[in-house]
């Protein structure tokens, strides 16, 4: 995508500055987005994205700019407008670039550059609508969704990497809305995965369709949520995203560098319950957060991270790495061209135990069972974390009372990994988006159904 | 004297471009430019992390043919990428439902804003700007039990949109943007805080960065021995930041085009009351203290004051051309695209009248100030209404904060809520990125998890 003379001149130049390091990160992504409301298409739309971010390390200053531009002239004007305060003379001699390529762990069949395959996206989801709206008379809509991206790297830098790779996404999914005349809910399902649209293959319509739908109609018979600190079920697959916003953000040494996480310093130290084993996987075949090179251009890595509640590895980008001391994890990512990467998460999961769901759910006196959570967020300086019950149900005496509606899970990381008591066996890993300061990217949220014996649940009733 | 920029010759030439091959199809179509110039700059330990400058563009096309509609972008501006991307819209537009609503408006407009009030030349140099935000930093550190400024940062962004037509119209306007921003994080001993503000403005040399410093100080340091309270019904007050998120998020009721798809729960209440007697909610994008300011909408069509809800009734939705046609209304100018997006609705700078009660009455007896809320994004269903949020704050007596609180959360439903306020200011305030401009609104028993 960019003449590799174009880009050892860009950052020979950026090196004469007195750069200690120079990449450039070039990026040319295509994009197709089809969304249905209901029976009827209601848009196709898709486009390319282009451009090359230019990162320049003065010690542990980064320089960073970025442009749709591929002339070296205009890249090094960015160069050069960048280091204008730290230029000093030369310190490294550039390296020739050496390309290689890592192996395709994640092989795609029908490709955006291909085939956007918009009958077949198109006939996926309406079926899926139809069988959502045959459920019941108060499924009044669907909103149904195909997005499908082509992502094509190339990295070059001042140590000779010069490396590429292509990453295809694809995610699809419905929306059911149901409403009573006077009160709305909504049910949700999706997939998606690092492949092409053959994931069609492996998907069902009348699984999503239905299980949208009866999302939607148990949130429109649900009560309001008690509140007050209590036991919690959190349910398997997006369940996980208690540990991704509980844990996974503190150990990325974006915040532990800064000293900016709870566990910057608890290397070692027991942070969790003895029953939880947490692991960061780059490599898993195919999976959504997968990927084969990092956006620094190193090759991904399994990362485990707790092993039996004890931390014993961080989540490490190339800038961490310099400023933590901990060896680089594969990690380092970013939405695209316009962002400088960081050491972010990539299939993030707390692993298989052993216990029964009807165990779990006996144990509990009176508390929450969280089948489905939502998105949360996290302040990864105090460790302070919330998600959404996307679908939850009151529990009393051992027995799944009755279904709860607009309840929030709070605590902080520290405490929660503590409160784990009870690890199930029903392991499985779902789609999310992540948002921090590299931007949005695809990560894998996972885990088994999993007890916390105390925890506040944020309720209306 | 005013400074009217002229629209770019090479953009005139390229939607000249694209129009040509729009017009060989048989269709019609806008084209949307977006280009934008940008300086971020953050602080750590008191040098400069990160240093990031970008110039960009992008292009954004909508092609109607026969009732059919596609959208297609580009990032590159080279004649094979502009046809490319025509060429993909009107593949698209194949595979989308018929429109009927939807037409490029006819229009012929030329419509430029002023540079010189919204892109005012900025005399600070780059070296000025990096001092700014060694100072931010350097400010917050230098306050007792600061430990770090992990989140802070300094921003200058001029962006330009331009919209052209197949119709003829062409139109320009162009914003500079000037940001500081910082979250600290307090501690003392085990306990630990962190919040953050920001200031904006157009002009460097406007920022405050000394009353930003106390600002954030003060917010995370009085947060720091918060702790929960008891679980109870409150009377709440969302400070301005809180407050405008929290509208922001449920702003879906005042949209046409969330009516036209069926799932506004406010569609089929024009006229009806659906909030307290005392509230009235407007939208004034020519409001020029403010950075929603909008001259046109992204249809070209030049905006105006719009009621929302006058007295607690609900008096018009946002309408772009499309949803105003499909209801049998003119459009209130609230048409909104990406060069990536199809066309639907925004707000521009919502304004709130302020109401009759005197401070004395707002911050009366007991209450809770929330000047924080985690998980907006996750925990508020506008289609709903229902929201749970992890918040942090006040517990307030006459006006005085009591006690700081922290791991509680509020929860209810916002359009239930409209129906509970119990007294609205009668001063109004901009939030810090200057979106809109409201009174405090006391709310009274919502649902606080605490202890």
């Amino acid at each position: 995508m960019l003449n590799p003379a174009t880009a050892q001149s860009v950052i020979d130049h950026a090196l004469s500055l007195g750069a200690d390091f120079a990449e450039l990160f070039v990026e040319k992504h295509l994009t197709s987005s089809l969304n249905t409301i209901s029976e009827k298409v209601k848009s196709v739309d898709s486009g390319i994205d282009f451009g090359i971010g230019l990162r320049i390390v003065f010690g542990e200053k980064v320089l960073y700019g970025y442009t749709n531009q591929t002339g070296a002239e205009v890249l090094k004007r960015i160069a050069s407008n960048l280091a204008a305060r730290d230029r000093r003379d030369r310190l490294n001699e550039r390296v020739a670039f050496d390309f290689s390529v890592m192996k395709d762990r994640h092989p795609s069949q029908i490709v955006l550059s291909k085939d956007a395959a918009i009958d077949s996206k198109v006939e996926y989801l309406l079926k899926a609508d139809a069988i959502a709206r045959a459920v019941s008379n108060s499924i009044t809509q669907t909103r149904g969704y195909c997005m499908q991206r082509e992502q094509a790297i190339e990295i070059f830098n001042s140590e000779g990497l010069h490396t590429s790779d292509t990453r295809n996404y694809i995610r699809a999914g419905l929306t059911s809305i149901a409403s009573d005349g006077n009160e709305q809910a909504t049910g949700g399902w999706n997939d998606g995965g690092l492949l092409g649209w053959e994931l069609n293959g492996s998907m069902n319509a009348e699984y999503t369709g239905e299980e949208a739908s009866r999302q939607a109609l148990v949130n429109l018979s649900a009560k309001p949520c008690p509140s007050g600190r209590m036991p919690v079920v959190i349910g398997n697959g997006f369940g996980g995203v208690i540990f991704h916003e509980a844990c996974g953000h503190l150990l990325e040494t974006t915040s532990v560098a800064k000293k900016a996480s709870v566990f910057h310093d608890q290397m070692g130290e027991m942070i969790a319950s003895s029953v939880v084993n947490a692991v960061d996987d780059g490599l898993m075949n195919n999976e959504w957060g997968s990927i084969n090179i990092d956006d620094e251009g190193m090759p991904t890595q399994r990362t485990q991270l707790i092993k039996d509640g004890q931390l014993i590895n961080f989540l490490v980008d190339r800038i961490g790495s310099e400023k933590t001391g901990y060896p680089r994890s594969g990690s380092g990512r970013r939405q695209s061209y316009r962002y400088a990467p960081a050491s972010r998460m990539r299939n993030t999961f707390i692993e298989a135990g052993d216990s029964e769901m009807d165990d779990m759910i006996a144990s509990i006196d009176k508390g929450i069972y969280a089948s489905h959570m939502g998105g949360g967020s996290v302040q990864p300086g105090t460790g302070e974390f919330n998600f959404a019950v996307t679908e939850g149900y009151y529990v009393e005496n051992g027995k799944i009372q009755y279904p709860v509606k607009a309840a929030t899970l709070i605590s902080t990381g520290p405490a929660v990994l503590k409160e784990i008591s009870m690890v199930g066996k029903d392991f499985a890993l779902a789609c999310g988006m992540c948002g921090s300061v590299s931007g949005a990217i695809p990560t894998t949220v996972g885990q088994p159904a999993l007890k916390v014996d105390d925890i506040l649940v944020g309720g209306n009733a | 004297m005013s400074q009217v920029q002229s629209i770019d010759s090479g953009l005139k030439l390229a939607s000249e471009q694209v129009f040509n091959r729009v017009k060989d199809a048989g269709a019609e179509a806008d084209l949307i430019i977006l280009s934008a110039e940008s300086l971020s700059l953050k602080a750590s330990e008191g040098k400069l992390e990160e240093h990031t400058v970008s110039n960009t563009q992008s292009f954004g096309v909508r092609v109607i043919k026969n009732d059919h509609v596609g959208i297609a972008y580009s990032e590159a501006s080279d004649s094979e990428s502009l046809l490319w991307m025509v060429d993909q819209a009107l593949k698209n537009a194949a595979f989308s439902d018929v429109e009927p609503h939807e037409h490029i408006l006819d229009s012929q407009q030329r419509l430029v804003s002023d540079d010189s009030i919204f892109c005012p030349e900025d005399g600070a140099s780059v070296d000025q700007q990096i001092d700014m935000v060694l100072q931010l930093e350097q400010g917050l550190l230098e306050k007792s039990s600061i430990k770090s400024v992990p989140y802070n940062g300094f921003s200058d962004v001029s962006s330009s949109r331009y919209l052209f037509s197949s119709a003829g119209l062409s139109a320009a306007a162009k914003q500079r943007m000037v940001y500081a921003y910082a979250y600290a994080l307090a501690e003392d001993g085990e306990k630990n805080a962190m919040e953050g503000s920001g200031q904006m403005s157009r002009l460097t040399a406007q920022l405050n960065v000394p009353e930003l410093i106390d600002t954030v100080a003060s917010t995370s340091l009085d947060l720091l021995d918060g702790k929960p309270i008891p679980s109870k019904h409150y009377d709440v007050i969302f400070d301005q930041e809180c407050q405008v998120e929290l509208f922001g998020v449920f702003s879906m009721v005042l949209s046409g085009k969330a009516a036209k798809e069926g799932i506004n729960p406010w569609r089929k209440k024009l006229g009806e009351h659906v909030a307290d007697s005392r509230l009235s909610l407007r939208d004034k994008p020519l409001l020029m203290d403010g950075f929603g300011y909008a001259l046109f909408d992204d249809e070209g069509v030049a905006t105006k004051d719009t009621d929302f809800i006058v007295d607690g009734k609900l008096s018009s939705m946002m309408h772009n051309s499309v949803t105003a046609s499909y209801f049998g209304l003119t459009t209130t100018g609230h048409a909104s695209r990406s060069a990536r997006s199809t066309m639907g609705v925004g707000l521009h700078q919502l304004a709130m009248e302020a109401g009759s009660a005197a401070a004395s009455e707002v911050y009366a007896g007991e209450y809770l100030e929330i000047t924080s809320m985690a998980g907006l994004h996750s925990g508020a269903n506008a289609i709903s209404g229902d929201f749970s949020l992890g918040v942090s704050g006040f517990l307030c007596r006459d006006g005085q904060r009591v006690q700081p609180v922290r791991g509680i959360t509020v929860a209810g439903n916002f359009y239930k809520m409209l129906n509970q306020i119990q007294c609205i200011g009668d001063r109004r305030f901009w939030n810090w990125q200057r979106t809109a401009w409201m009174p405090s609104i006391r709310f009274a028993d919502l649902a606080i998890s605490g202890e």
